[in-house]
């Protein structure tokens, strides 16, 4: 049974691995237009809303924007056409996620630098020395003082 | 080291105030219009008159093309503006009201009970709004002699604006 044990474990590795390969590396295939027209709105702003995509939204606006995907879809215009001709006319603000890469890089630029000041303090209070306060011997003086503290108790 | 501590009193604050005062001290829907500084969008649209109007038609003289509705409070105020500037500037400049995201019928009647006699466009589809980026009525888009879009305004008209924005307007056309 032994012997069995590695040849099989390897072959299911391997029909995982090839399963997990075919499910995420397998070309996408073409949407259809109605598909594509429902990604674009869904990446559009409605006008008069807030916060709704022009695909969740009922408003009248939202919807003459659907129709106008569809109908700049049907002329023959590709998807980055369509985005760019509401872009033109709104600018970047339609857009639910911007295009300018610096608002993707960003937030990470200052999450590494918070880790890395975090770090750094952590770092530093942790190799910083104990201070070593030097133990003082009680003086002559005192140890009279407390000797006669303790008689003046006992007496 | 120490000192560096005080830094972060800046770092932190200016992003913050700037939030507040930049992010949150106006209407995110106010957006710049990206037609400024160019051709007043070509259109063929009919107006509650039944009269079929293009933008060719209006070259030639400083226009104000105000879009609004029947269901907009601000607009009503603002259509007694309208009334006012076109008393006021005659034939010198022309007022085009376009109806957004409202019926024929209540445009009527909201133009029979608050007066006003320039062009209302009707605008199925919508395509006018959306080729001048609008967002919501009242808004407003002055445009030139030569046909070429100068300003816009988000929300209503008030006296100051218009005499601010129809001015140049006015003067440009007389120097052409």
């Amino acid at each position: 049974m032994r012997t069995l044990a590695v040849p099989v474990a390897a072959g299911a590795t391997l029909a995982l691995v090839a399963l997990i390969g075919l499910t995420y590396l397998r070309p996408p295939g073409h949407p259809t237009q109605a598909e594509l027209a429902h990604q674009i709105a869904d990446e559009l702003r409605c006008p008069d809303c807030q916060g709704l995509s022009v695909a969740d939204s009922p408003s009248g606006s939202a919807t003459e924007i659907r129709t106008q995907i569809d109908q700049l879809l049907a002329r023959g215009l590709s998807a980055d056409q369509v985005r760019s001709h509401f872009v033109d006319r709104y600018g970047e603000w339609i857009l639910l996620a911007p295009r300018a890469p610096i608002a993707w890089l960003l937030p990470g630029v200052v999450v590494l630098l918070g880790l890395a000041a975090l770090t750094a303090w952590i770092w530093r209070g942790a190799t910083r020395p104990t201070p070593v306060i030097p133990a003082q011997q009680p003086s002559q003086a005192d140890r009279e003082r407390v000797r006669e503290e303790a008689e003046r108790l006992d007496a | 080291m120490r000192h560096l501590r005080w830094l972060l009193i800046p770092i932190v604050l200016v992003p913050l105030v700037w939030v507040l005062n930049f992010g949150f001290g106006r209407d995110p829907a106010e957006i710049p219009s990206q037609l400024i500084g160019k051709p007043l969008p070509s259109f063929r649209l009919v107006t509650l008159d039944g009269q079929t109007m293009t933008a060719e038609q209006l070259r030639g003289k400083p226009i104000l093309i105000n879009f609004w509705a029947s269901w907009c409070a601000p607009c009503v105020a603002e259509h007694a503006i309208l009334s006012d500037a076109q008393r006021r500037y005659g034939d010198r400049i022309t007022i085009v009201g376009v109806l957004y995201q409202d019926t024929a019928d209540r445009g009527r009647t909201f133009v029979a009970r608050y007066g006003g006699d320039w062009p209302i466009l009707l605008d199925p589809g919508g395509t006018l709004a959306l080729d001048f980026g609008v967002t919501g009525p009242p808004e407003s888009y002055f445009v030139d002699a030569a046909g070429i879009v100068r300003a816009k305004q988000f929300g209503p008209l008030t006296d100051a604006v218009l005499a601010a924005r129809v001015a140049p307007l006015l003067a440009a056309a007389i120097d052409r």
